[in-house]
């Protein structure tokens, strides 16, 4: 359990800066989710904290030491990556037992600690196969037992889950967060999907080319984002913002509100607009609205009414709950 | 299977008898008629069978060179794809991995290895300048040069499938560069390397002109070289050159026999997502 601050953090490749300054702290037993958009620099960050990847200028400290020229398998770090990368021609006790056999630990030793991860991961019956004979859930298991079995002041996941089926991934998300749980360690995790970093984390950095947007918890970036970026980014399905006219009316430059936050009426209401497109979830449905002057509007409704494309309805936003940037 | 399918199999069949089988049988029964049957070169059936006697007297001449040829070529061709193997697959994965300025000369280079022909009177004037001339270690030596092209272009290609997060897993767990090489990359490279030890190792072992031009003298001969041991310029004794053809045939026959059936692919499934 380990704090991890980076300070004024850069990196360029060739002449393009990809990471342009970022100070965070970690706090120690925390899940930190990095999230963004693709290309905005949050798989680089986590390489430069890995030390897969080198900085151009800045520092790392991981649990008060400064790492920022150490090695990787210095550093205190685990990582779990995206395509698991199991080595294919090692059993599932081989895989998880490489760094502690590179490290040279007594067999004894070396067979006790992967068999105890192994149960905690519920590998036990399957030590003995090659990463092909699993599946993709257990292939992230193993993938996670070599993480662990390093005993890391901080793991690192990069995009760990985009590899599984949906149903697969909510049920690993549970998965991660009760061993988050169970292990208090200190964990960075990236992804590029909000669902993700909403469920799971304690504290979310939203990137954007290479800048941190917002960090906060979860509940803050969506009650108060501070960018219309993080706005957009933040919320399934994303928030409705305007700029122009509306904007200017309103009295800001970019003018926010969340579907959810939208009081959708037949009779009236302050926008009217025509029903494009009609999407049932179940308990929600989520309508997409033209509306004149504004243009497309998305809009949440409860399941349980009725609407068909064509139709024309009238949408009010709930004042208390929109953004003006 | 249709019946155009059936004639076409059946063609093929035939020309490959005609290429490969008959060939193999002509030598074969040749080798085992006596001196004057043999002289005849035909595809009549042995009027007497001397199987047993060309063999030891195949075997015998010239103070038994047939082993001794034996030994040579397989010290040559052993030595030769081990040096190959782990240099071919090293210089590989550094070109594959580490692109800079110098890799890629050094990849200009092994390109232009198997794009200019060699020189022998130039290389002999180099072994014989550091002693390797007319040694066994000079001929390994040669022979590395000569495929290592072909390796490196071989491994290169195919370090480039495997996928590099494996590298950063091993570098996250504490591996050092050769660490990663030998007990992650190598073991996965095991489909190509049984490619190469089977198309290298025959190619080296079943050499007939290097050694000729690199290798001579009486302890220099080798498998290929010990031909000359029954055809000369007045008198050929064609029965023992068939068996000695039949003899020299046998190892490399075995290798390719023993290693194709383990010539595996698929070795990376389960890396990434399968």
């Amino acid at each position: 359990m380990s704090r991890v601050e980076l300070k004024d953090l850069r990196k360029n490749f060739g002449g393009l800066e990809v990471i342009k300054g970022v100070d965070l702290t970690v706090e120690p037993g925390e899940f930190c989710v990095f999230v963004g958009p693709s290309g905005c620099g949050k798989s680089t960050l986590l390489r430069m904290i890995s030390g897969l990847e080198e900085q151009s200028s800045g520092t790392i400290e991981i649990g008060g030491r400064d790492v920022t020229r150490s090695e990787p398998s210095e550093r205190g770090i685990a990582m779990v990556f995206q395509n698991y990368a199991l080595y294919p021609h090692l059993s599932v006790r081989e895989n998880i037992g490489f760094g502690l056999s590179l490290a040279r630990t007594p067999k004894d030793e070396m067979r006790r600690k992967v068999e105890t991860v192994a149960e905690t991961l519920q590998l036990t019956d399957y030590l003995e196969r090659k990463p092909k004979a699993l599946s993709g859930g257990q292939r992230q298991r193993v993938a996670i037992g070599r993480a662990i079995v390093r005993d890391p002041e901080v793991f690192l996941f990069d995009e760990p889950l985009s590899n599984l089926d949906a149903a697969l991934r909510s049920q690993m998300r549970i998965e991660l967060t009760e061993l988050h749980e169970r292990l208090r360690a200190t964990m960075i995790y990236v992804t590029h999907d909000q669902v993700e970093a909403m469920t799971m984390a304690d504290k979310i950095v939203v990137l954007n080319g290479g800048r941190i947007e917002q960090v906060g918890t979860p509940m803050e970036l969506y009650e108060r984002p501070a960018t219309p970026f993080v706005a957009g980014f933040i919320g399934s399905p994303r928030m409705n913002l305007f700029e122009g006219d509306l904007a200017r009316e309103m009295g800001c430059e970019v003018y926010g509100i969340r579907p959810e936050h939208l009081e959708v009426s037949e009779t009236e209401g302050r926008w009217t607009g025509r029903v494009r497109h009609v999407e049932r979830l179940g308990a929600d449905t989520i309508l997409h609205l033209e509306v004149e002057a504004l243009g497309p509007l998305l809009a949440r409704v409860d399941g349980s009414r009725t609407f068909n494309p064509g139709q024309t309805v009238h949408a009010t936003p709930n004042t208390d709950k929109e953004f003006r940037y | 299977m249709t019946r155009r399918g059936y004639i076409i199999g059946a063609i093929s069949l035939l020309v490959a008898f005609v290429v490969f089988v008959i060939p193999f049988l002509f030598v074969a029964i040749n080798a085992m008629k006596t001196a004057q049957d043999a002289s005849s070169l035909d595809f009549s059936l042995p009027e007497r069978w001397v199987f047993w006697e060309n063999l030891v007297t195949t075997v015998q001449t010239r103070d038994y060179a047939l082993l001794l040829a034996y030994w040579n070529s397989i010290v040559i061709t052993v030595c030769a794809i081990a040096l190959l193997v782990v240099f071919g697959a090293m210089v590989g994965f550094v070109i594959q991995r580490r692109p800079s300025r110098t890799s890629r000369v050094v990849y200009a280079f092994i390109l232009a290895g198997l794009m200019i022909p060699p020189a022998v009177v130039p290389t002999i004037w180099v072994l014989q300048g550091i002693n390797l001339f007319k040694t066994l270690n000079g001929m390994i030596l040669i022979q590395v040069a000569y495929g290592l092209g072909f390796t490196v272009l071989l491994y290169r290609a195919f370090i480039s499938t495997i996928p590099r997060e494996l590298d950063e897993a091993a570098i996250i767990d504490g591996a050092k560069p050769w660490q990663i090489f030998f007990r992650v990359v190598l073991p996965l490279l095991k489909p190509v390397t049984l490619t190469i030890i089977v198309v290298q190792s025959i190619t080296i072992f079943n050499d007939f002109t290097h050694p000729l031009y690199y290798l001579p003298g009486r302890e220099n001969i080798t498998v290929q070289l010990t031909l000359y041991n029954f055809q000369s310029q007045f008198v050929s004794q064609m029965n023992l050159l068939f068996m000695n053809i039949l003899l020299i045939t046998i190892p490399p026959l075995l290798v390719f026999i023993f290693f194709n059936r383990q010539i595996v692919a698929g070795m990376t499934s389960g890396a990434v997502k399968g």
